[in-house]
C-alpha cells in the first residue's frame, strides 16, 4: 500500500472447518467508501452471509475489525469492532470493545480478521505476524475469562499478549454472551460469544510487531497536537475531570438521576431513590486503580475491590453506568458490593450485563403481576431488589441450568415460550434488551432506541447536545443557532426536529465506529466532529476523500445504510422499528419527565425522510441507495422485493 | 552558570497503561506507529490495573556503557546522557543483559538495540502522557517530587499537620 497510511493494507480470512486461512489486500475503495471498522464489517457481512443463515451455524461469520486510526497516535485508539450476524435478535450485530487487542490485529499487519467455519473440537487462534495457527483449547474450555486470558498467556509463552476470550456462556451457546478483552472490557451486546461458542473458538490472541505507516508525518505530528490539546487542557479537560475521565461511566448515574432518565423497577421509572448509594462517588469508595484503553486522551477505566461484607475479595473492572442500571437500579438493587459481585460474575462467565439483568428485571415484573406462578418459572419467587436472587440467575443462566437454560436464550424467545401475556413487558426492541435510556424524559433517545440497527441501544445514535440544559450551547457553536433551532435542541421533551437530530447523529457515529475512536470524545464529552476527524485522517492516510468533512459524512450515511439494508434483506422493516408500549403509553410516574410518553409516529416519520426509507414497509429506497453509491444493494434488495418506492 | 542537569521522571503510581508514551516516542525516532519501536515501555498488569513506565534512566556509572564492546554506548558528560551511536551497534545485545532496568530495547527491525536520547530535550513521552504523569525536570525538582510523593502515603500524619486557620 505505497503511500497510504494508517491502514494495514491486508485482511485476513480463516475458514475453521478447513483449518485453511488467506492473506488479501484491502480494497483502496473500501478505505475511500467504509473507512474501516463497521464500514468494513458492514460491507464484508453483506457481500459474504447469505440470508437467512442460522447466527449459529457454521456459514455465520465473526468480524474482528480495526480502523484506520488503529494503534496509530491519537485519542482512543484502541478500539475494536465484533460483527456478525447477531444470535440474539437474528440481524445486524455489532459490539465494540476497547482495550489494547485492535492495534495488536492491525501491527500484526491486518486491517480486519474475518473466522467463518466450525472447529470439530475446542480451539483458539494464534496470529503471530504471518504465522496463523489454528491451537487446541481443550485445556481452556469451561475456563472463565480471567482464566482464559492468563491461560493463554502460559501457552504463548509471553504476558504482553492481547486476545479476545469467551467464557462458559459462549460455550454454552447463551444468546447474550460476550467476547472479553484485556481482562474486563467487553464486546457485549448482540451475543457476539455465542457466535465464537458455536464456531468452538474459544479465543483470538495476537502479537504484532509490523509498524503502521503515516502518510504526511509533518501535517499528522501538526493536526495530532491539536487533537491532543483539546482533550487534555482547558474546559473539556475540566469537564472530563468531573465526569467520564474522573469517574468513569458511572458518573452518568447522578447525571440521569437529575433528568429522571435512570431505568428503575423494569424501566417503568426513571428515579431512583437511593441512586446516591451506588453513584460515581461511592465506587470511589472501592477504586483500587485507574486504567486506560490503547492510546486514550480520556482515560475512564476503574478497577474495583470490594475488601468487606458478604462479597469481600472481588476483583474487578468497572461496574460501568449499564451495569450499575441493569443489576442495580433497574432490579432495585443498592447494595454496591453486590452490583459489583455480579458484574463480575457476568465478566467470568462471559455475558453481557445488560441483556442478563433486563432478562432478570422482566421476570421480576411478570411475577410481580401475577402472570406467572413459581410452577412457571422453575419453582423462583422473584422479588424486586433480591440480590440472591440476581446472583442465583445469572449462574443459571451461564450455566444453562434449569429455567436457566430458557433465559439463555433471551427475554423475549423466554417469553414467547411462556405466553400468557409476559412479552408485554420484555424491554426491547429488535429482540435487544433496552439499555439504560428512557425516551419519556429525552425524546430523542427514545426513537434513537426504536431505529437503531441492532436493537435497543444508545450507542448508534444517541444525542447529548438535547441531553443537559449545559450541553446545548455546544449544539449552538457546532450547527449554528438556526440548525439548533430546527432540532429544538434546547428542549430535550419536544419531539420536534429530533428525527433529523438523530439521522445527524448516526451518520456521525458510523464514522466514529469505523475510524475507530471512542464515543467518549464524540459522544459524550462532545469534543471532536468531522472538522476534527477529516483533517486527521486525512494526515494520516493521505486518502484525500477521507480529508472531505462532507464527504465523510455521506460515508457515515452510506454505511449506516448498508446495515440497514442488512436487516431489510433479513426481512425486518417497519413493523421492528418501535418501542413498548411502557414508553408510547404509559406516562412517566414521577420526576422532571413525569407525564410525558414518547411521541414515536413524528420523529419516526421525519427520520424516515432523511434516511431514505419507505414509511409503509421500511424498506430503503432506490433513490436513496444510489446516491449513496450502493446501487448493488438496491438490485439485491430488489430481487427479494424489499425494496422501497 | 551551566544549565541545570534534566531528568525524566514518571509518578508511576498514577500511570494507567495507556501507551500513548510508546506512540509518540516510536513515531518521533522511526517515523511510524509501533510500540515495540518505542525506547519507553510500559509494563502492565490490566488484571489489577498496575501499570510501570520502563525507560533508560541515563546512569552515571552506566552498566551498559561499561559493557559495550565496540564503544557506541558513551556517557556525555555535559548533557548527562548516555548516548548510542547506531553505526557502531552491533547488535550483541550485552547492554541488554547488564541493564538494571531493562531501559534498552531490541529493535525488531535490525535486531540491534535503541534507546532513550530525551528527544533532544524535548521528550515527546512527556509531550504526549494524558495523565501527565511523565516530567522533564532539573534533577533537584525531581528528587523533590519524589519526595512529596513518599510523603502522600503518610495521609494520616499530613492530616495532623495541616494548619488549621480560624
Ligand atoms: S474513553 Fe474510556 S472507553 Fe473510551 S477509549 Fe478511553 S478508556 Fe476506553
Ligand atoms: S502515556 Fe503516561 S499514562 Fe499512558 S502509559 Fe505512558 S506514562 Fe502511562
Amino acid at each position: 500500500m505505497e503511500g497510504i497510511g494508517g491502514y494495514a493494507g491486508r485482511y485476513l480470512e480463516v475458514d475453521l472447518t478447513t483449518g485453511k486461512h488467506r492473506v488479501r489486500d484491502t480494497p483502496r475503495a473500501w478505505m475511500r467508501d467504509y473507512v474501516g471498522g463497521t464500514g468494513f464489517a458492514a460491507r464484508y457481512l453483506w457481500d459474504h452471509l447469505t440470508p437467512g443463515i442460522d447466527p449459529l451455524g457454521p456459514e455465520n461469520v465473526i468480524f474482528f475489525g480495526t480502523g484506520p486510526v488503529t494503534g496509530t497516535l491519537g485519542h482512543a485508539t484502541g478500539r475494536l469492532v465484533v460483527a456478525s450476524k447477531a444470535p440474539l435478535t437474528g440481524i445486524w450485530g455489532e459490539s465494540h470493545v476497547g482495550g489494547q487487542l485492535a492495534p495488536e490485529i492491525k501491527y500484526a499487519g491486518y486491517d480486519f480478521i474475518a473466522i467463518t467455519g466450525r472447529a470439530e473440537r475446542p480451539v483458539y487462534l494464534w496470529i503471530d505476524d504471518d504465522h496463523v495457527e489454528i491451537r487446541d483449547a481443550s485445556h481452556m474450555w469451561g475456563k472463565t475469562t480471567r482464566e482464559t486470558f492468563k491461560l493463554i498467556w502460559e501457552d504463548v509463552g509471553d504476558d504482553s499478549v492481547q486476545s479476545a476470550v469467551i467464557g462458559p456462556a459462549g460455550e454454552r451457546l447463551v444468546r447474550f454472551a460476550n467476547v472479553m478483552v484485556d481482562f474486563y472490557d467487553a464486546a457485549g451486546r448482540t451475543g457476539m460469544g455465542a457466535v465464537m461458542g458455536s464456531k468452538n473458538l474459544k479465543a483470538v490472541a495476537v502479537r504484532g510487531s509490523r509498524g503502521i505507516k503515516v502518510a504526511n508525518f509533518e501535517e499528522f505530528y501538526e493536526v495530532i497536537q491539536r487533537i491532543y490539546a483539546k482533550a487534555t487542557t482547558g474546559e473539556w479537560r475540566e469537564i472530563a475531570n468531573d465526569t467520564i475521565r474522573g469517574y468513569g461511566t458511572p458518573y452518568l448515574i447522578d447525571v440521569m438521576y437529575s433528568i429522571g432518565r435512570l431505568p428503575t423497577k423494569n424501566h417503568w421509572t426513571g428515579v431512583f431513590p437511593e441512586a446516591e448509594k451506588i453513584n460515581g462517588e461511592a465506587l470511589k469508595a472501592v477504586r483500587i486503580s485507574h486504567k486506560s484503553c490503547f492510546s486514550c486522551f480520556l482515560q475512564c477505566k476503574y478497577v474495583h475491590h470490594v475488601d468487606s461484607g458478604r462479597f469481600a475479595c472481588t476483583l474487578t473492572g468497572g461496574p460501568e453506568y449499564e451495569a450499575l442500571v441493569s443489576l442495580g437500579t433497574n432490579v432495585m438493587i443498592s447494595d454496591l458490593g453486590a452490583i459489583i459481585h455480579a458484574n463480575n460474575l457476568c465478566n467470568e462467565y462471559g455475558m453481557d450485563v445488560i441483556t442478563a439483568g433486563k432478562i432478570i428485571s422482566w421476570l421480576m415484573e411478570v411475577y410481580e403481576r401475577g402472570l406467572v406462578t413459581e410452577e412457571d418459572i422453575g419453582g423462583l419467587r422473584p422479588k424486586w431488589g433480591d440480590v440472591d436472587l440476581v446472583i442465583d440467575l445469572l449462574h443459571k443462566m451461564a450455566r444453562r441450568e434449569g429455567i436457566g437454560d430458557l433465559l439463555a436464550e433471551g427475554a423475549l424467545r423466554a417469553a414467547r415460550k411462556i405466553g400468557k401475556g409476559t412479552e408485554r413487558y420484555v424491554i426491547h426492541v429488535k429482540g435487544l434488551e433496552a439499555s439504560a435510556q428512557d425516551g419519556r424524559s429525552h425524546k430523542s433517545i427514545g426513537l434513537a432506541h426504536a431505529v437503531n440497527v441492532r436493537g435497543a441501544d444508545h450507542l448508534r445514535g444517541l444525542c447529548t447536545y438535547d441531553e443537559l440544559p449545559w450541553a446545548v450551547k455546544y449544539a449552538y457553536e457546532r450547527f449554528g443557532e438556526e440548525e439548533a433551532k430546527r432540532m429544538v435542541i434546547d428542549d430535550r421533551l419536544d419531539p420536534t426536529g429530533k428525527g433529523y437530530l438523530t439521522w445527524l447523529t448516526e451518520n456521525f457515529y458510523s464514522i466514529v465506529d469505523s475510524m475507530i475512536t471512542c464515543k467518549y470524545g464524540a459522544m459524550w464529552p462532545m469534543i471532536y466532529y468531522y472538522d476534527d476527524f477529516a483533517p486527521w485522517l486525512k494526515a494520516l492516510t493521505g486518502i484525500e476523500e477521507l480529508g472531505s468533512e462532507r464527504r465523510l459524512a455521506l460515508a457515515g450515511e452510506r454505511i449506516y445504510m448498508l446495515r440497514r439494508a442488512f436487516n431489510a434483506r433479513e426481512g425486518v422493516g417497519k413493523e421492528a422499528d418501535t418501542l413498548n408500549p411502557r414508553f408510547t403509553e404509559e406516562p412517566m410516574p414521577e420526576g422532571p419527565g413525569k407525564g410525558q410518553v414518547v411521541e414515536l409516529e413524528v420523529m419516526l416519520r421525519e427520520y424516515y425522510e432523511y434516511r431514505g426509507l419507505d414509511w409503509e414497509t421500511g424498506w430503503p429506497k432506490r433513490s436513496k441507495l444510489e446516491q449513496l453509491g450502493l446501487t448493488d444493494v438496491a438490485e439485491e434488495l430488489a430481487s427479494l422485493g424489499r425494496l422501497g418506492e | 552558570m551551566a544549565a541545570p542537569r534534566m531528568m525524566l521522571v514518571a509518578d508511576f503510581e498514577r500511570c494507567t497503561g495507556c501507551r500513548t508514551c510508546e506512540l509518540a516516542c516510536a513515531l518521533w525516532h522511526e517515523r511510524e506507529f509501533n510500540p515495540k519501536r518505542s525506547r519507553i515501555a510500559v509494563l502492565r498488569d490490566p488484571e489489577r490495573g498496575v501499570n510501570v513506565p520502563v525507560f533508560c534512566v541515563q546512569c552515571e556509572d552506566a552498566p551498559c556503557v561499561a559493557s559495550c564492546p565496540t564503544g557506541a554506548l558513551q556517557k556525555d558528560r555535559d548533557s548527562g546522557l548516555v548516548t548510542l551511536n547506531y553505526d557502531l551497534c552491533i547488535g550483541c545485545k550485552t547492554c541488554v543483559s547488564v541493564c538494571p532496568f531493562g531501559g534498552i530495547v531490541v529493535d525488531p527491525v535490525s535486531n540491534k538495540v535503541i534507546k532513550c536520547d530525551l528527544c533532544g530535550g524535548d521528550p515527546q513521552c512527556v509531550r504526549f502522557c494524558p495523565e501527565e504523569i511523565l516530567h522533564y525536570v532539573p534533577v533537584t525538582v525531581a528528587n523533590l517530587m519524589r519526595r512529596k510523593k513518599s510523603l502522600e502515603r503518610i495521609p494520616k500524619l499530613l492530616e495532623l499537620a495541616l494548619p488549621r486557620v480560624v
